[in-house]
């Protein structure tokens, strides 16, 4: 049996910062037209952005839109300390903590989405 | 195999400065512009999504904490930061679009040109959004 | 008739003091090459002005510098291109290596490179095709010919990231893996150049600058290169995945 190639980190890194580039293309835009256009004049008052949270399908354009930007932006940051010419452990210590700050901050947004949509009960 | 090793005394920029060099745009082409545009467009906006996320936290203090963020992001000083916003998230979106593509050596010939024409885009959207920004 | 053209030229001695720049008023015709106006400061104005020059017509790499802040070869460009009658022209030396002394660098870092790689600068030339027919041409051999690059530099020098990473490959030595994969000599071990351009410090370090395809004297277009040795190694990953458990 063939065995499965071991992931490369650099490679992978590069296409999953592309391709979450070009997706969050699409879903800043469907972001930009729910936030402004949809209502009238925008999300506005409280209540907006209650009913606006609770649709299933804002939900998960808001869950992926918040997962692919900061995946993204984790990786950008990366790249950039990367490029300062770490030591390896160096730069494994800085993939870990990006990774950790990461999930943190989804962790907190999907918090804070269910905090809203539950009526802060 | 016996390689010479820079002579001790030769002159090499700081290792400080050598953090800050990608900056260095003096005398550099389109394609570089477009790379240092793309970095410190990238870093704002790592720090508006920290802000966005930080703010969106007066959402948890219900609707009279959120209703007056929003008066206070619709005063003039806001709305501008809207317009550098919408700046920085075009050109670092449109840039990265040409990097994906051109990184993987598609449309790679076509660089500049393609620089060119999404630098009109960009300038064009941000005229239009900040019109519509200012007019509310 | 004679140009009055001021050169100002990046000076450093290893002597302890920090670098200056020195000016200096050179007389000079504007379809002379800009290594002549050097040559012309060092014989008639400062024998102590240190710089690099071998062939004197673009073959070599040796004389590679910085004229306003942008990578040149000085014996392939003449003076009427980089200034006008009366002009200024900045002399400084390439970016990203030691500065030895005045506009000279020491290379090393660079050959070491190029020696990891095993970049060979011998290579089989395009296939010499009969006028008339356009097909291959009969009972010629395939001819061999030198690679483009000519390991000067100016694309090191240009890179961003070669300025802030001092183990990135760099553009020659990555466009010099893609050529060796292309066109594999003896004795050269291309599945490990092949991990060496997939690694931390290779071809996924390029941020698509273009400024190394821009300085090139030689046609080399690193920046294609590299973009192709990206398409390559995920096109050979993806098939080799695909592959995998059967």
């Amino acid at each position: 049996m063939i065995p499965a190639p071991p992931p490369n980190k650099a490679r992978l890194a590069w296409l999953v910062q592309a391709g979450s580039g070009l997706l969050l293309l699409l879903l800043l835009c469907l972001h930009l037209i729910a936030n402004h256009f949809v209502v009238p004049g925008g999300l506005q008052g409280y209540a907006d952005v209650v009913r606006y949270l609770s649709n299933p399908l804002i939900l998960t354009l808001e869950m992926t839109f918040l997962v692919a930007v900061t995946g993204h932006a984790a990786l950008g940051v990366r790249a950039i300390l990367l490029d300062l010419g770490l030591s390896q452990r160096a730069g494994r210590n800085v993939s870990l903590v990006i990774g950790a700050l990461s999930v943190v901050a989804v962790a907190y947004g999907a918090w804070l989405t269910s905090r809203v949509i539950g009526g802060l009960r | 195999m016996n390689v010479e090793r820079p002579h001790d005394l030769t002159y090499q920029v700081a290792e400080s400065r050598r953090v800050v060099n990608w900056l260095d745009s003096r005398g550099r082409g389109l394609g570089m512009w477009a790379f240092v545009a793309h970095r410190i467009t990238g870093i704002g906006l790592v720090v508006y999504l920290l802000l966005h996320l930080v703010l969106l936290s007066i959402l948890a203090q219900g609707p009279d904490g959120w209703d007056s963020f929003v008066a206070l992001a619709r005063t003039p000083v806001f709305l501008a930061l809207d317009v550098v916003l919408i700046a920085g998230v075009l050109i670092h979106g449109l840039n990265g679009v040409r990097v994906a593509l051109t990184g993987m050596d598609f449309g790679l010939r076509q660089q500049k040109p393609a620089l060119v024409g999404l630098a009109i885009v960009a300038a064009v959207a941000l005229v239009y959004a900040s019109i519509r920004i200012v007019a509310g | 008739m004679d140009w009055q053209v001021t050169f100002r030229v990046f000076r450093y001695k290893q002597d302890g003091a920090p670098p200056r720049v020195d000016s200096f008023i050179v007389e000079v015709s504007p379809d002379e090459y800009v290594i002549d106006a050097i040559e012309r400061i060092w014989a008639e104005q400062d024998r102590s002005l240190v710089f690099g020059q071998a062939c004197h017509h673009g073959a070599c790499g040796s004389c590679g510098i910085r004229v306003n802040g942008r990578e040149k070869l000085p014996c392939s460009i003449t003076i009427r291109s980089v200034t006008v009658d009366r002009g200024t022209l900045m002399l400084e030396p390439l970016r990203n290596l030691p500065v030895i002394s005045d506009l000279l660098v020491n290379m090393t870092p660079f050959y070491e490179r190029m020696e990891r790689v095993h970049f060979t600068p011998v290579r089989i030339a395009e296939p010499i095709l009969d006028e008339t027919s356009g097909r291959l041409a009969a009972d010629v051999s395939p001819a061999l010919r030198y690679e483009n690059c000519l390991e000067c530099g100016l694309c090191f020098s240009a890179c961003p990231i070669a300025g802030t990473d001092p183990d990135y490959l760099g553009p020659a030595a990555l466009a010099a893996i893609a050529r060796m994969i292309e066109e594999p000599r003896d004795g050269v071990d291309v599945d490990a150049l092949r991990r060496l351009a997939d690694g931390e410090h290779g071809c996924w370090r390029c941020h698509t600058a273009f400024e190394c395809s821009e300085v090139c004297p030689s046609g080399v277009d690193p920046a294609r290169s590299i973009a192709a040795l990206r398409r390559k190694l995920t096109g050979e990953g993806l098939d080799r995945l695909f592959r995998a458990g059967r």
